[in-house]
């Protein structure tokens, strides 16, 4: 059976908000067949996705079919090389991607964000071959899913005070600690951990753990969130958990520069979310707005409503192409590895893009529950979910404030960092 | 809040089985998923209490629906109509048959929604409606199929 609707008959033509993205980044930057395939790809699945999301976010319970999506439309390894399995899209390529699934909520930005721009492009980035050609292809198929342990209750902000041990034994490592709010962490099969030397005050080192590992234990899934239902999120242990010798990332006490670099392939992805979620916002409203009447007109002829939609719209406006510059500009440091000013300039806008996406989204989807006036409150609402899962926006992969204060640092120098 | 359906579907069996069968309300009745106290108002109409189910969330709508020959045996009509729990609905379909065993089925449909089943929007309005329609359909296929043997 085959089933179309007007606005998306079957196959042709995708979600019309972003059809409008990807012609102007078309005709201003460019995009090749293959990468116009991505997209269409990312536009299917998100339509699959959009009953299960909603039914699931109502339950308040992670989504499993976000796994199964994905891996069907081929979108679980969209950054990987394709020498590896993966699609081998540049990061503006996976901006756009990341941008249509975020118009099904963060719950899928998180599970595509932890899972691609944290794990798979930490392996990709640091690994040496046998790493890369050990881990990249499953994780391409979706066989093999990947969490991010760096947080713990006591290190958030920062990172470089985790607690997290390991002492060399044998041939491997044991890592003993616990992280918190490890998103992905009850159901990867694959955790990048970061633990420092026991004892001592040596500075962090990343490694690729084996969550079947005896060692490793889920304590609790965390279901208690104000928002972000379908994303899993837990509290996981470790006790003894080894970690042969080979699953060393990147060299030993060289962690945070395997963290700070998948953060910054992580701040465009929550970015590139966010504008989805804006999106997903003006088409909720618009159609609310054009509908529904009250004192004898629809709503969207009352000024102060116009003023929320004037607001979201140039909250996306301006958001979007701070998330494609940022994204264009990592494209640029990939072809020029060496360069650190380049690198210090995707690290500079990847936080101002971050910083004002996930902060307009919150704001927009604050006014599209306002513009649903009493049944914006309900999370039968298209756009409740957005207003709670925005939050968690400004404050994962880097909150608010120590992206102002990476921004502040990257115009005043150096010297003048208050975060250190 | 307006909604557009269309698709099309392949039946194992002849034309005139499956035109006569989708225009007689009582075989309608027997198909219909989640529909409870079924009742035969005439030839061409039932009256159904149907459980809509979003969700966690179910609501019962009482459904009048009425079939009609356009042109016999290639097109026909059915409209369904009803209300409950705050909101309504209102369905107008078309199908049009073509081929003879197998027979191919082109059909649109065009539904109002009002009340608070419109809040939730028309993309996820879509997505239900096209999970429902998959539903109602696989199982009238089955029914005119197992019908025809």
């Amino acid at each position: 059976m085959v089933i179309g609707t007007a606005t998306n008959p079957s196959r042709s033509g995708l979600e019309p908000i972003f059809q409008s993205s990807v012609d102007e980044v078309s005709r201003l930057v460019g995009l090749e067949k293959e990468e116009l395939e991505i997209l269409e790809d990312a536009d299917r699945a998100a339509n699959e996705l959009l009953v299960s999301e909603f039914e699931k976010y109502i339950e308040r319970k992670y989504n499993p079919e976000i796994l199964g999506v994905l891996k069907r439309n081929n979108l679980m390894g969209v950054p990987i090389d394709k020498e590896y399995g993966g699609r081998g899209a540049r990061q503006l390529v996976e901006a756009l991607f990341l941008e249509r699934m975020g118009q099904t909520g963060m719950g899928v930005i998180t599970f595509s964000d932890v899972h691609q721009c944290l794990g798979s492009l930490a392996v990709q980035d640091w690994g040496n071959e046998e790493q890369k050609a050990r881990y990249l292809p499953g994780a391409a198929k979706g066989e093999t899913v990947f969490a991010y342990g760096l947080t713990e209750s006591e290190a958030g902000s920062d990172p470089a005070s985790l607690k997290t041990s390991y002492v060399r034994d044998g041939a491997g490592f044991r890592l003993n600690g616990s992280k918190y709010l490890i998103s992905n962490g009850s159901i990867a099969t694959k955790m990048i951990v970061f633990a420092r030397p026991e004892g001592g005050t040596g500075a962090p080192t990343a490694f690729i753990l084996d969550t079947k590992d005896k060692g490793f234990t889920v304590d609790m899934r965390l279901e208690e969130k104000i928002g972000l239902f379908t994303s899993d999120t837990s509290m996981i242990s470790l006790e003894d958990a080894f970690v042969p010798a080979e699953d060393l990332l990147g060299a030993e006490g060289k962690g945070l520069s395997v963290a700070y670099s998948a953060l910054l392939n992580g701040r465009i992805g929550i970015g590139s979310g966010c504008v989805g979620v804006m999106e997903d916002c003006l088409n909720q409203v618009k159609e609310r707005a054009t509908s529904r009447v009250q004192h004898g007109k629809e709503i969207a002829r009352h000024q102060l409503i116009q003023k929320h939609i004037a607001n979201i719209e140039s909250s996306l406006e301006a958001c979007r192409w701070l998330i494609y510059r940022a994204a264009l500009k990592k494209d640029e440091y990939e072809r020029d590895p060496k360069n650190l000013g380049l690198r210090a300039d995707a690290d500079r806008l990847s936080a101002v893009a971050k910083y004002m996406a996930s902060r307009c989204a919150f704001d927009s989807a604050d006014r599209a529950v306002q513009c649903f006036g009493g049944f914006g409150y309900s999370i039968l609402s298209p756009v409740a979910k957005h207003f709670l899962d925005t939050r968690v926006a400004r404050i994962y992969e880097g909150t608010d404030e120590i992206m102002e204060l990476k921004i502040a640092s990257s115009v005043l120098g150096k010297q003048f960092d208050a975060y250190r | 809040m307006k909604l557009h359906l269309e698709g099309s579907n392949v039946m194992n069996s002849s034309r005139e089985k499956v035109y006569s069968l989708l225009t007689d309300p009582r075989f309608i009745a027997k198909t219909l998923p989640d529909a409870e106290e079924v009742h035969l108002i005439d030839d061409t109409s039932l009256e159904a209490k149907i459980r809509l189910r979003i969700a966690v969330v179910s609501t019962t709508m009482k459904m009048k629906m009425t079939v009609s020959s356009v042109r016999p045996p290639s097109k026909a009509a059915m409209t369904a109509e009803g209300a409950g729990s705050g909101s309504s609905l209102k369905i107008t379909s078309l199908f049009e048959l073509s081929g003879d065993n197998p027979t191919s089925m082109n059909w649109s449909a065009d539904a109002e929604v009002t009340g608070v089943m419109a809040g939730i929007g028309s993309t996820l309005l879509k997505g239900f409606a096209t999970k429902k329609v998959t539903e109602i359909f696989s199982g009238i296929t089955k029914a005119i199929e197992a019908s025809s043997d």
